[in-house]
């Protein structure tokens, strides 16, 4: 237990692809967060339920195999429903499928509640510092009230 | 040479069994039985121990103590329940059902998220022996947990409160409920899909030891033999658990005991094997695992067994060629008559459908499953729930199945059970069937904790050979 910030990995769908998963999983302990990895396969379901018990702050979805637009789908949408709407929803991977150009593919995905998408080649370094500048501006204010009443 | 005597105290019979100790081996000498004494348990556990032991039936306390090394078990009077309340059903929620299962208790109603006012009125009706509160990862939600605890305050609930949820809020938790008696243990999921259940099943015993046998009458017995007891089917869960340990070719077992109100079932394997075709969602199951369904029972519980199994029912009364009427006419006198025996060769056969339907839910609700994938380079299995594929050994114990059955009540739910849905359910492929002809193994199970090389050998000694192995295929 600590006061680290709980952010959730996994690979959404029916993707196997582990490596990159891995990695992000290495990446973002050694950045200071608190990492809670479901691995591969990863329903949207799973995702949240995993959300709601651990308090999470950000979910970081990964998608490698192509279907990435079709099983992210819905996702903003479950969050609501199941009362942890303010959390951030990142995407990243191989979202881009043939020549579509990536900015088309950034902007659905924003249209469907991700507030930020990356593509493969991103530097994390970089990644994180947005990470933790969203999460400031998201949750800084409900922190500083919860350090004041625990004063 | 010594005496040892072992009694379980059922909801119905008061049952006990005189063992010797010779030479580190444990043999039974005899068995005796007495309705429970529902107004004062100690009368009916008297009974049977004067009888166990020679006695005249006015026999005194002085006279039966210092006799025989005495242990006991106790159902009586329902059981122990527990109301278990989680915050998301398949994770926290799906845990404290499987601890206080595990514990020996029967699940009297479960709650997620937040308990709504309903709930509450629900629960003070119900007035559990025990409430297991969990929910959130260690540093995860504290929201729904304040709440709830808040909501519990204010109940007229009076049971203790066993708190095993997130522990950042603890403090808090039991700050909120001082007017309650809250204990406070681990977590049972610290990490997202981590099972930690011991600590709390040891706090629900406690509680089990302090409170319940105190209000039930027990500590007489508890002060003049020094032996404490268990739930009955907390005895049987420690005799699974340790069989493997002495004897490794029992190293995969089930015992299934098919009651008048309940079906339990126990395993003892490894719960998820990892390959590289097979992913594990949700929580990795316990090795040891018991689960309970009150739904499921032949005499008490026939009127729920009814409705959860009618379509089992009537598919076997089909292939049987028996009319449905004839179910319905027998449902209702064992409804009225819980006593109740088939006489006819009719009634045999419907009396097998009902504890064929109670097997085949008790491993449906059990049994894990896997779930077929299709990636573009072949098939994934996602698992959820517990592998029993590996199981050797099924055990029938309890009143029906010690009593003698044949390998088609075992082996014609599982087969039917294989394919469920879209899903492969992770049943046992190759077991021998086998049964606990005396009914020793909630006696064995009271004998586990201090002779346990000597409990269990007895325990498979005593178990007699269905079938040989069948070789099953998916
Ligand atoms: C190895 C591999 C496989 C292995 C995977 C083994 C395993 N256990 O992981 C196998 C052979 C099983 C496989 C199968 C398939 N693969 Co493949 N695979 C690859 C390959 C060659 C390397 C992937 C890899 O590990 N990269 C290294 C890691 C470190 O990089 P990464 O995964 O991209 O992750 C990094 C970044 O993307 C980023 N990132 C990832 N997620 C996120 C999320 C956020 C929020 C952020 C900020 C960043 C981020 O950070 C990660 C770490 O640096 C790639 C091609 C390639 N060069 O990328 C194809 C590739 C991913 N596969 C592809 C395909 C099509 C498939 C299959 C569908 C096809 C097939 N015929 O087999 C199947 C799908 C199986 C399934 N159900 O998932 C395509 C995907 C095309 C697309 N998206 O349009 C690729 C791109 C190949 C190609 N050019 O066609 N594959």
């Amino acid at each position: 237990m600590s006061d680290k910030d709980t952010i959730i990995l996994g690979v959404i769908g029916a993707d196997c692809h582990s490596v990159g998963n891995k990695i992000l999983e290495l990446f973002f302990t050694s950045e200071g967060f608190k990492v809670v990895n479901l691995g591969v396969m990863v329903s949207q379901q799973e995702f949240v339920d995993t959300a709601i018990e651990t308090n999470a702050k950000a979910i970081l979805v990964s998608s490698l195999y192509g279907h990435g637009e079709i099983d992210c789908q819905g996702l903003r949408e479950l969050c609501i429903e199941k009362g942890v709407d303010p959390i951030i929803l990142y995407a990243g991977g191989n979202l881009v499928v043939g020549k579509t150009p990536f900015s088309v593919v950034e902007e659905k995905f924003k249209k469907m509640g991700f507030d930020r998408v990356f593509p493969p080649d991103v530097d994390l370094k970089q990644v994180a510092n947005l990470l933790r500048k969203d999460i400031q501006e998201k949750f800084g204010q409900a922190r500083q009230k919860e350090e004041e009443r625990s004063l | 040479m010594k005496k040892v005597v072992s009694i379980d105290i059922g909801s119905t019979w008061t049952k006990g069994g005189l063992f010797v100790l010779d030479d580190s081996r444990l043999s039974l000498v005899k068995k005796a039985a007495y309705p429970t004494t529902q107004n004062n348990l100690v009368q009916g556990f008297t009974r049977v121990l004067a009888k166990l032991l020679d006695k005249d039936d006015q026999a005194s306390w002085p006279q039966l103590a210092g006799e025989a090394e005495v242990y006991f078990s106790s159902s009586a009077k329902g059981g122990l329940g527990i109301a278990a309340i989680g915050l998301v059903p398949d994770l926290t929620l799906n845990l404290a059902r499987l601890a206080a299962m595990s514990a020996g208790g029967k699940v009297i109603s479960s709650f997620a998220f937040s308990l709504t006012r309903k709930d509450l009125t629900e629960l003070e009706r119900l007035q559990p022996d025990i409430i297991l509160f969990s929910g959130g990862t260690d540093g995860g939600n504290t929201k729904y947990l304040l709440e709830n605890a808040h909501r519990l305050k204010d109940s007229k609930l009076i049971c203790p409160i066993i708190y095993a949820g997130n522990r950042s809020v603890a403090e808090d938790v039991a700050d909120i409920m001082q007017n309650k008696e809250v204990i406070v243990t681990e977590n049972l999921m610290p990490e997202i899909g981590q099972v930690n259940i011991e600590p709390a099943r040891e706090k629900i015993r406690e509680v089990f030891l302090k409170r319940i046998i105190h209000g039930r009458g027990l500590s007489e017995i508890v002060d003049l033999f020094g032996s404490q007891p268990r739930p009955t089917p907390l005895a049987v869960l420690e005799l699974i658990a340790a069989i493997p340990g002495f004897n490794p070719e029992w190293s995969d077992l089930v015992a299934i005991d098919v009651g008048g109100a309940t079906t339990d079932l126990y395993s003892n394997t490894e719960s998820y094997l990892e390959t590289d075709t097979v992913v594990l969602k949700g929580l990795r199951e316990p090795r040891v695992k018991r689960t309970v369904e009150g739904d499921l029972g032949m005499r008490v519980s026939a009127c729920y067994l009814k409705e959860t199994g009618r379509a089992y029912i009537e598919e076997r009364l089909q292939e049987m060629g028996i009319e449905i009427n004839q179910m319905e006419n027998f449902l209702s006198k064992i409804s009225m008559d819980s006593g109740y025996l088939p006489t006819t060769e009719t009634e045999m056969r419907l009396e097998q459908i009902l504890a064929e339907t109670c097997i085949y839910y008790a491993f449906l609700r059990h049994a894990g499953s896997w779930k077929e994938v299709y990636t573009p380079q072949g098939k994934v299995y996602v698992q959820t729930g517990k592998d029993l594929r590996r199981i050797r050994s099924i055990v029938g114990s309890g009143g029906f199945l010690s009593a003698g059955f044949s390998a088609e009540v075992i082996n014609h739910p599982l087969d039917k059970l294989r394919h469920y849905g879209n899903e492969y359910k992770l049943l046992p492929e190759k077991a021998i069937l086998y049964r606990d002809k005396d009914y020793l193994f909630p006696l064995l199970g009271n004998l586990v904790e201090k002779y346990p090389a000597e409990a269990t050998a007895l325990a498979l000694a005593s178990v007699e050979i269905i079938n040989e192995e069948v070789e099953r295929h998916a």
